[in-house]
């Protein structure tokens, strides 16, 4: 009797799990070298800044990154190298234009289910309705416009220097959500290489050890 | 019994137990090391950050310590005298001319951490006495007595107007 | 040289002779499979936790305004810091699963039975330190997911009859969970470790008692047991090794794997996340809680269902030893409540729906049952498998034991 329950569960679990209302999200793979990263930075300056700031980045962080100070301190104006690097738009401005803060955006990849494909696919997925006014596939109820114009690019070539912009984007977002992460990996791989090792040699011992034994 | 020769099985001069212990150790070693450094100023502490000074209502003869990089930095406002004393001579144990450690003559910056072991001197004598071990520095910050023997580090520092100083930013 | 050292420390501190009679000589079943080796694990994990945790709270700010951000500090600035970070929440999930299955070793094999009943109880109170730990740690990065599962569980105190609301705000420290609340779980996440730490040694002086069970159920002979050092230092240590890959390779390659999104966003007390939903290891317990649709209903079946595992040396009435070895039912039902817990697990994870809530109800009642059924299944089990007939060496432990039994109501009349 309970096998025959637990059978009825499991095929009701199966058949849930395959119903999706969810957006499908296109898989991206971010580029975490230096260069991307810094490519990031600038598209960053140029299509997102004028709104958005990023709490827990400062300035000194992207001198760290290689950009020259000069550079910096373009970006920087009067604001000392240590602070955080704010969005232009005052609060009070953007609740009277869209009713709503911009979210900061140094923890955005990894505030979403779907981290940096959800990114993506989010400023990929901007299109102009029939009335003329601009929607997003991936989040409908946003409130942001366009920032990077896909939504009027029509050639493809357009297009894909938008896509490459916005995986740029994506790649900084993030660096700058997890700014250790190569670090991380590169460490990962000589840890797991020396427990093999050590597993290997540990486990050699045992046999000799337990050998011993009739 | 026969456990006892059990590791005897793999004996301690064995070339496996030598090997294990030594890959074994060195990981053990390595482990300590995040823990270690984690203690250590933290990335955004030992960045190039500034600490601005107000100047205003400093009298001459006066000192300000202010707090840069987690160090203290003297800043003194040289009276006459002790300009005139400055100049006068290169110093003692590390020879220097006083007009290569200051911008304007009224003002001396410099990192207040003894060159010996790392204590803060006082103002006092003919400049700053460290009471640790006994280190003497005059008006311009250089060693003239020892167990010291180099002068008060001067650091990298700017004026952003007549009486406001930058730290950190030459 | 170094003996006459051990000589003076040993006549006055009996070192040699502990190390000797617990550590190094202490008997041990020979047979011992891999699965002994979780207890092990679980003290490398907590000192693991402990150690990580405690360079961790030199960066932490226990303060609603400063708590996020200190975080942040830790992962960008501290040197190393992300990797204390990520040893430690990974540590979180590896202490739950290797705890698991520690258990599930134990039911497996009946180790609960006598005379292991303190051990079991003793683990059972360790097991409940660990979650009172996890959960008030859980509260600390001061994201979404912290704030509003503090919220949830809290307020599942104003269960307790008459006094329910006041216990409510006095678990908080504030009618809401805020910085009164941060502050008092920071302090008790910091101290319940070492009261863990004194909980495992009373669960080792407990087991030192009755010693070790084995895969066979019976208690061997002492010609059979082997001396600790060198067979299962080297096997735990091996055990060690395999354990770490796994471990570090989450903790390494796969940190936020175990990290809910909604957690990497600062707690906001105006907007409750869509998905409220707590780490894994507290899954099916949570299940359970929503099954019952009345609140004070839910709590004390969530609250049953933990405590129900101590009851086990009662409830499992058959004089067989080994648990699931020679026991093809026992085996089924532990194979099924397996498979039950991973369903509670499952429906503890998705947003409720008609359909999932009713799973929930099912399997929940599948698990009381579980427990409930196991008196009546034992001892027709038993009666079934005597009748089949049973190995010699059961027979012979079974013949033992109720000779022993029979002495005892002899004796004392």
């Amino acid at each position: 009797m309970k096998k025959q329950l637990l059978a009825l569960a499991l095929c009701c679990v199966t058949s849930l799990s395959s119903a999706n209302s969810e957006v499908k999200l296109e898989k991206i793979q971010v580029d975490p070298s230096v260069p991307a990263v810094k490519r990031g930075v600038e598209a960053f300056m140029d299509s997102c800044r004028g709104c958005h700031s990023l709490k827990y980045i400062k300035y000194q962080d992207l001198v760290g990154l290689g950009f020259d100070k000069a550079k910096v301190k373009e970006w920087q104006g009067d604001w000392t190298i240590d602070s955080p690097v704010m969005g232009m738009m005052p609060d009070d401005a953007a609740m009277a234009s869209f009713g709503t803060i911009p979210p900061e955006l140094s923890l955005m990849a990894r505030a979403r289910d779907g981290g940096n494909n959800y990114l993506y696919s989010y400023l990929m997925a901007y299109y102009t309705g029939a009335d003329g006014v601009t929607g997003n596939h991936v989040f409908p109820a946003s409130k942001m416009p366009d920032p990077l114009g896909i939504s009027s690019a029509t050639e493809p070539a357009q297009r894909a220097e938008i896509a490459a912009k916005a995986k740029d984007i994506v790649s900084f977002l993030n660096w700058a959500a997890d700014p250790h992460e190569q670090e991380r990996f590169k460490l990962g791989y000589y840890v797991m290489g020396y427990l093999f090792v050590l597993t290997t040699l540990l486990y050699m011992m045992k046999k000799r050890i337990w050998a011993r034994l009739d | 019994m026969a456990h006892d020769e059990a590791l005897g099985n793999v004996g301690r001069r064995d070339f496996l137990f030598k090997v294990t212990t030594v890959v074994g150790g060195v990981g053990v070693a390595a482990a300590t090391v995040p823990f270690v450094t984690s203690m250590n100023p933290s990335a955004d502490l030992l960045a190039k950050a500034t600490t601005e000074v107000d100047l205003a209502g400093m009298e001459p003869g006066h000192m300000r310590t202010v707090a840069w990089q987690g160090k203290p930095v003297f800043i003194l406002r040289r009276t006459e005298e002790q300009i005139k004393l400055a100049v006068a001579s290169k110093g003692g144990l590390e020879p220097v001319a006083d007009q290569q450690r200051v911008k304007q003559a009224e003002w001396l910056v410099v990192i207040g951490v003894c060159t010996h072991m790392g204590c803060v001197p006082n103002l006092e004598g003919e400049g700053w006495t460290c009471h640790c071990h006994g280190s003497q520095y005059d008006y311009s910050g250089r060693v003239v007595r020892g167990p010291a023997g180099k002068n008060l580090e001067v650091p990298p520092y700017r004026f952003s107007a007549a009486d406001k100083l930058v730290i950190g930013e030459a | 040289m170094s003996n006459k050292v051990m000589q003076w420390i040993d006549r006055r501190f009996p070192l040699t002779s502990f190390v000797k009679h617990d550590l190094s000589e202490y008997p041990t079943p020979r047979n011992l499979s891999y699965w002994w080796n979780f207890g092990s694990l679980a003290g490398i994990v907590l000192v693991l936790q402990v150690m990580t945790g405690i360079f961790l709270a030199m960066h932490y700010k226990a303060d609603v305004n400063m708590s996020f951000a200190s975080i942040q500090h830790i992962m960008r600035d501290v040197n190393y810091g992300w990797l204390l970070r990520y040893m430690h929440s990974t540590g979180a999930s590896a202490f739950f699963l290797v705890i698991f299955i520690h258990m599930a070793r134990t039911l497996y094999y009946g180790s609960y039975r006598a005379p292991r009943e303190l051990l079991w109880w003793t683990g059972q109170g360790l097991l409940l330190l660990l979650m009172g730990t996890a959960f008030m740690g859980y509260l600390l990065p001061w994201g979404q997911m912290s704030f509003w599962g503090a919220t949830v569980i809290t307020n599942l105190f104003r269960a307790t009859p008459f006094i329910g609301d006041q216990v409510v705000v006095w678990l908080r420290g504030d009618f809401t969970v805020g910085d009164e609340t941060l502050t008092r779980f920071f302090a008790l996440h910091y101290l319940l470790p070492f009261v863990i730490i004194g909980g495992v040694m009373i669960h080792l002086i407990a087991l030192h008692m009755v010693k070790s069970s084995n895969p066979s159920g019976i208690d061997l002979a002492d010609k059979d047991n082997i001396p600790f050092h060198p067979y299962f230092t080297i096997k735990d240590l091996y055990g060690l090794g395999v354990f770490l890959m796994v471990y570090f390779g989450f903790a390494l390659f796969f940190p936020n794997l175990l990290i809910e999104p909604a957690n990497n966003i600062p707690a906001n007390p105006m907007q409750t996340p869509n998905h409220i939903v707590p780490e894994w290891y507290f899954l099916p317990f949570y299940a359970i809680l929503r099954s019952v649709p009345n609140m004070v209903g839910g709590v004390v079946a969530m609250g049953l269902s933990v405590i129900l595992f101590a009851f086990m040396p009662m409830l499992d009435r058959s004089k067989i030893p080994g648990g699931a070895l020679y026991r093809p039912i026992f085996r089924l039902q532990f194979y099924l409540f397996i498979i039950d817990m991973l369903i509670l697990g499952y429906i503890g994870y998705v947003p409720p729906t008609d359909q999932t809530i009713l799973i929930g109800q099912i399997a929940s009642v599948a698990y009381f049952g579980s427990f409930f059924l196991v008196p009546f299944i034992s001892t027709a089990e038993e009666k079934w498998l005597r009748k089949r007939g049973l190995p010699k060496q059961v027979e012979a432990l079974i013949a033992s034991e109720e000779l022993q039994i029979a002495q005892k109501k002899s004796g004392g009349k």
